[in-house]
């Protein structure tokens, strides 16, 4: 079994829903970001989910977008990133990393590459919401001879036989989208059709094996009580990086506990 | 020019977010099934000659030849389009596209507005809603556009993130339609992003080349010695030249703007030199101009419709493979072509087709005088009034604008009360 399906499996014996928090690596440094991350990880997610900012990032909303041009506006450094990632994973063995990022910083960077790297640092899970699956074959099997996993997203509109391909494709965790457009806020909301989350989590659950992470728009503990016996892991990122951008780290940690209850990591 | 799944060569694909599959496979599917569709075609046809006032002339330079002793010259004239820039040719094939598959509303990006334009026109006439993505810094720049596309109708959403340019309003209009795709088409305004936008936009313009190749017979007896074309996103230079790709004796140059020189962020040259790497971004595999971690850069020109930061895959292919020649043309150089063309022939040139022109101008002394090149002249110049005067450094201009400020009614919703 992957060892990221191994890891949720075995921490879904203790918690009826797992946590995945988002940071933008390098906002508003990169030491800031390092250390809100180590905060996380100490205060008990199970998930850092470490987004590596690229200039145009097209699925993001406002909050995230904002958050990556500012962080780019020093020069970052995949392998840096990566190691320094490495760090926090042998820090925090009882959470876990995947790093997210836009195809372009990668494919410079070197798919083969990264997926090497990422597992010698115990990053388990990739992230590239760009890169179609249709144009994966080489990076799957990148990710395949490292042990570590491509996570694929599936969302409200992808086609029910699509739908069935991608989850059974699915190793580490499939990434539900849980409504049509970009993360978090944004001028685009209102223009989305709602969809029954239920409905689509119950056809979603049909074909995949791997455990089921859902993001997009969460931000309320209604919405993660809803999750509760119908996904593994809640995803929180543009909600908890408005927090962040209000009241700091406490502001962070606040909504997490507010959403989650959480437990600290001893 | 027919891809390969997508691809052409190493260049293209579609590379863009789960949530759009569904959208995109539509759109796949209604091109598909248009382009082998008689009434359609027929439609097509009768917009672009009815509404566009297709086809455009080839009209023969008779000063500019003797005055460089070289090749002959002659230009096909997209300038005369409705709307003044060949970005009418696609619009109009998109926008039946649109009402073809039942949507009810475009999204569009533009930089300095003659797609934005051009999209708010057929918007109006084909009774869609219209959203305009446009950089607030090209907002400030080219207000007077932005003034016609709301009175066309359009909403005007000014994106204020990253450079505020073009790449920004495309990453915008992208995101919209991430939320909007049921209802909303994505009207991108040249042959780049996902498939199959570069082949169906490069499809609508090839109705460039299709005319030349009558006319050039008709007019001359021959096939074009030489093409030259401008390329920013590519969509004129498509046009142009595909229509000829198998007839391995046409020449084709596409001109790159050099902008103030060549250190990154003062050009906007992709395809020649080394400055451009191989990218993938904002749904497809091309050229970029980026740093070595892979973020995008900044780009310039004194011509607002090349200062994109990637280009048409279609041209990244034909000119990794040597058949078309690319070049470049520098700011000063672009405002000389444009002067020259405006004392010698009459003509008003866009500054994005006057790099067509120097790149040209360069070549025409020392091409045989028997050579026939056709210059895409892919818009008319009206637009640059602004740019041009500061260029040429007109006197008069700024007691104009002073003049003019001075006498403009300040307190409109005043007056609007008082009528009322």
């Amino acid at each position: 079994m992957s060892q990221l399906a191994a890891f949720i499996k075995e921490k879904r014996q203790q918690k009826p829903i797992l946590s995945m928090t988002h940071v933008v690596y390098g906002y508003p440094s990169v030491e800031e970001s390092l250390d809100w991350m180590a905060r996380l990880m100490k205060e008990g997610v199970d998930f850092i989910e470490v987004q590596f900012p690229f200039s145009d990032p097209v699925a993001d909303g406002p909050s995230i977008v904002a958050a990556c041009h500012k962080a780019l506006e020093q020069k970052l450094d995949v392998e840096t990133c990566l190691s320094q990632l490495g760090n926090l994973a042998k820090d925090y063995p009882n959470s876990r990393i995947v790093l997210m990022s836009y195809l372009n910083p990668m494919y410079r960077f070197g798919l083969d590459k990264l997926a090497k790297r990422a597992a010698e640092e115990n990053i388990l899970g990739l992230i590239l919401p760009d890169l179609p699956i249709e144009q994966a074959a080489t990076y799957q099997a990148a990710c395949k001879a490292n042990n570590i996993d491509p996570v694929w997203l599936v969302t409200p509109v992808t086609p029910p036989e699509r739908l069935a391909m991608l989850a059974s494709q699915a190793s580490g965790f499939l990434y539900c989208v849980a409504r049509s457009g970009v993360t978090g806020h944004s001028s685009h909301e209102s223009k989305a059709k709602q969809t029954s989350l239920d409905d689509y989590l119950t056809l979603i659950k049909q074909h995949a094996s791997a455990p089921m992470g859902v993001g997009f728009g969460l931000r309320e503990r209604a919405q993660i009580e809803q999750l509760i016996g119908k996904a593994d892991i809640a995803i929180l990122g543009s909600a908890l990086l408005d927090a962040y951008n209000k009241g700091g780290q406490e502001a962070g940690i606040k909504l997490i506990k507010d959403l989650f209850s959480l437990k600290a990591n001893q | 020019m027919q891809s390969e799944n997508g691809f052409y060569g190493q260049y293209g694909g579609s590379y863009i977010p789960e949530i759009l599959y569904s959208s995109q496979q539509q759109i796949l599917q209604a091109f598909e099934e248009a382009k082998h569709d008689p009434e359609f075609l027929a439609e097509l046809n009768k917009q672009w000659q009815q509404f566009s006032g297709r086809p455009t002339p080839l009209t023969f330079c008779a000063n500019l030849t003797e005055h460089f002793g070289g090749a002959q010259i002659y230009l096909k004239r997209e300038d005369l389009n409705h709307s003044g820039a060949h970005k009418m040719n696609n619009v109009i094939g998109q926008g039946l596209l649109v009402k073809r598959m039942g949507k009810k509303r475009v999204i569009a990006e533009t930089g300095a507005g003659q797609h934005g334009i051009a999209t708010a026109l057929v918007a109006a006439r084909l009774g869609l809603e219209c959203t305009i993505y446009m950089g607030a810094k090209d907002i400030e720049r080219q207000y007077p556009n932005v003034f016609w596309m709301k009175q066309l109708g359009a909403t005007v959403v000014p994106v204020t993130t990253g450079a505020q340019t073009l790449r920004d309003a495309l990453d915008e209009a992208l995101r919209d339609w991430s939320s909007s795709h049921e209802e909303s088409h994505y009207l991108i305004g040249t042959s780049c992003g996902c498939a199959p936008f570069p082949e169906m936009v490069a499809y609508f313009q090839s109705v460039i080349g299709n005319e030349v190749r009558e006319q050039s017979v008709a007019q001359f007896g021959q096939f074009p010695d030489r093409l030259y074309a401008c390329v920013g996103g590519g969509s004129n230079a498509c046009g142009l030249f595909l229509p000829f790709l198998d007839d391995k004796e046409v020449e084709m140059v596409g001109v790159e703007a050099g902008g103030k020189g060549l250190e990154l962020g003062e050009h906007s040259i992709r395809l020649s030199h080394n400055l451009g790497k191989p990218g993938i971004a904002q749904g497809f595999a091309t050229m970029f101009l980026q740093d070595d971690a892979g973020q995008l850069q900044e780009t310039h020109s004194i011509a607002a419709g090349l200062d994109y930061v990637g280009v048409s895959p279609i041209i990244a292919h034909l000119a990794e493979i040597g058949r078309i020649k690319m070049t470049y043309a520098m700011d000063d150089e672009v405002i000389a072509a444009c002067t020259l063309l405006l004392k010698k022939e009459g003509i008003i040139p866009a500054l994005e087709s006057s790099h067509a022109l120097a790149g040209a101008f360069k070549d025409a002394p020392n091409l045989p005088k028997d050579s026939k090149i056709v210059i895409n002249l892919s818009g008319r110049g009206d637009k640059d009034i602004f740019n041009v005067a500061k260029a040429v450094q007109d006197e008069t201009f700024p007691q104009f604008l002073t003049d003019y400020l001075a006498s403009y009614p300040t307190n409109h919703a005043d007056h609007e009360e008082q009528n009322a």
